[in-house]
């Protein structure tokens, strides 16, 4: 059965994907973690849009960044006006075509959004898994996916694409399954989290454990850490900008109304209220466990220390790759790009680097660019030399 | 226009002849990716090539040749020696702010190394600078002082006392006359209008 083409037969509006439907991949056995913990099994909630080919090898696998999701595209309901988070780039005619490509998108494991995570019912207890939870990195997240492109019988992947996080798992996917991947486009990420990324993760982390309501894990679902979760999300929310950006968006200017006096610890400042509203939002979407271990899956990933070295981590690759980086992310800044870049080239691999002067910082590669389009479009339709 | 696209043709010609198929190939200034793409489908070359520009490299991504937007010298520095068969520098040189650096890297990192360029010591040159006193301006060196970048003027002599002077070798020449296609033997600092040259340590 192909997903991609009851999705396809719905209404879609010229130019966009439309009515999108999200789907659960259920893997009923056991699945062995990094950690060496188990679970007796797992669901992955994906999306598709576009048509599988007959070949079954034209799907675009889309990994998603920390706080993203499997809906990468279109609106689950008229009513619901909430678009994909990579909507601009995927849709008839866009960067990534889905006249010609199969898109494919699932949260990840140890996510909140449908796939089996830590605020997912332990079969054991009945309640949520909480601290539970297997430890899960970066590479579980790829076997997870892998298990779901053979249940949707792929025969190989035409690209994996993503942005931090979702870069990460891209690389992990060329190593891991070199066969299966015939083009890396990693975007804004790194080989290797460094410290100051993990600085930030901690701080996220602290904010939430500090939180009474935390429990050491322990709470229903829906309640917890909500101010601890507002915290973490407004510190890392500001490394996903810059200076220059957040001077350009706000500025100094005042929040509320011209009468508001000045010396409260009220909001004052647009960037306070922005802040706050993204704090605020996101407690309402996301599980403070689930923030736990992703960032900390984003702290583990370390190709050269697992490898021992970036060349070896890469001598199985046989993926075309290409990265791209943006001049203003402090997060991933490109010099680490590079660096991968440079060692898949040492290693002897067909890989290319571009560098986009875009000013948004880290968040640059959810943004409406020109260049950004064509340069996606190019490298996913050019031919793959033999 | 017809002209200048032939020129650029015997130009990749020669370069694709000192090419070892299937060999693994530096592109420096690569562009759009052309000369990579010829020497891809004739060659079989493994290539990479380094340019400063996004939409250099946007080109070279569409024609589905691997390209690295960054500076040359940094790019090289990150590989061991002799990584290369042959690094490439077309038309490059003359632009480079610390040329004698980027050949002596290039030296390095590629066991040979093709420099081509124009000879400014060219007659039509020389007669161009005497009558009429301006920069060159011709088919290659389109753009006026002012909207140029960094241009070292160099000769067929220059050049070819900096390879003596570095104990650089030149294991083979092509030096063309005016039209960029028949040989010059005679005087080729004066009548050559386009050298190339095939150098190693």
């Amino acid at each position: 059965m192909n997903d991609a083409e009851e999705i396809s037969s719905g209404p879609v509006a010229a130019g966009e994907v439309g009515l999108v439907e999200a789907r659960d991949f259920v893997h009923a056995q056991p699945f062995t973690f990094e950690s060496g913990q188990t679970l007796p099994g797992f669901t992955l909630r994906y999306e598709t849009y576009g048509r599988l080919n007959a070949a079954r090898d034209n799907t675009v696998l889309v990994c998603h960044a920390l706080s993203g999701d499997h809906h990468c595209a279109g609106i689950h309901a008229l009513t619901d006006p909430k678009l994909g988070w990579w909507n601009n780039f995927i849709g008839p005619g866009k960067a990534v075509d889905t006249t010609r490509f199969h898109v494919l998108g699932a949260n990840v494991l140890g996510g909140c959004q449908g796939s089996t995570g830590p605020s997912s019912p332990n079969p054991a207890t009945g309640r949520p898994f909480g601290l539970a939870f297997p430890f899960v990195t970066i590479r579980d997240m790829v076997r997870a996916q892998k298990l779901l492109c053979d249940h949707l019988g792929l025969t190989a992947l035409h690209a994996v694409v993503g942005g931090s996080m979702g870069g990460m798992q891209v690389l992990q996917w060329g190593i891991e399954y070199p066969a299966f991947v015939r083009r890396l486009l990693p975007l804004a990420t790194t080989a290797r989290e460094g410290a100051q990324a993990i600085a930030f993760n901690e701080v996220g982390r602290q904010a939430i454990m500090q939180d009474p309501e935390w429990n050491h894990g322990d709470y229903p679902r829906g309640g917890g850490p909500r101010v601890g979760l507002a915290v973490a999300r407004m510190m890392a929310h500001i490394t996903y900008l810059s200076d220059a950006s957040m001077e350009q968006k706000f500025g100094r200017r005042r929040a509320g109304t011209a009468d508001n006096p000045a010396y409260t610890f009220d909001v004052q400042f647009e960037v306070e209220s922005y802040l706050r509203h993204q704090g605020e939002s996101f407690i309402n979407r996301f599980d403070a466990n689930s923030y736990l271990y992703i960032t900390r899956a984003l702290d583990h990933f370390d190709l050269p220390a697992a490898y021992g070295s970036l060349e070896q981590a890469f001598a199985p690759v046989q993926a075309e790759t290409l990265c791209v980086a943006f001049t203003s992310d402090w997060l991933f800044p490109p010099e680490q790009n590079r660096e991968y870049v440079l060692a898949l080239l040492r290693a002897g691999k067909r890989a290319s680097y571009a560098e986009l002067a875009m000013t948004l910082g880290h968040d640059s590669f959810l943004l409406e660019s020109g260049d950004l389009y064509a340069l996606v479009r190019s490298f996913l339709g050019a031919p793959v030399p033999s | 226009m017809n002209k200048l696209v032939e020129k650029r043709t015997v130009d990749m010609q020669i370069i694709g002849d000192w090419v070892e198929p299937g060999s693994r190939v530096l592109d420096l200034g690569c562009g759009r990716g052309v000369l990579l793409d010829y020497l891809q489908q004739t060659k079989q070359v493994r290539g990479v090539g380094v340019d400063l520009d996004f939409h250099k490299i946007l080109g070279c991504v569409r024609r589905g040749v691997t390209a690295y937007q960054g500076d040359l010298e940094a790019f090289m520095r990150a590989f061991p020696d002799a990584f290369f068969d042959r690094v490439i520098c077309s038309r490059t040189v003359q632009e480079l702010a610390a040329p004698a650096a980027v050949i002596l890297e290039a030296l390095r990192v590629g066991r040979a190394l093709t420099v081509g360029f124009v000879n400014h010591g060219y007659w039509k040159n020389r007669l161009d600078a005497f009558f009429l006193g301006r920069k060159p301006r011709n088919p290659v060196y389109t753009t006026d002082w002012f909207e140029s970048r960094p241009a070292n003027p160099v000769t067929v002599d220059d050049f070819e006392q900096f390879c003596a002077a570095k104990g650089i070798r030149i294991a083979r020449r092509a030096l063309l006359r005016g039209d960029w296609k028949t040989r010059c033997a005679f005087r080729p600092n004066l009548f050559a209008g386009y050298a190339l040259y095939d150098l190693s340590r």
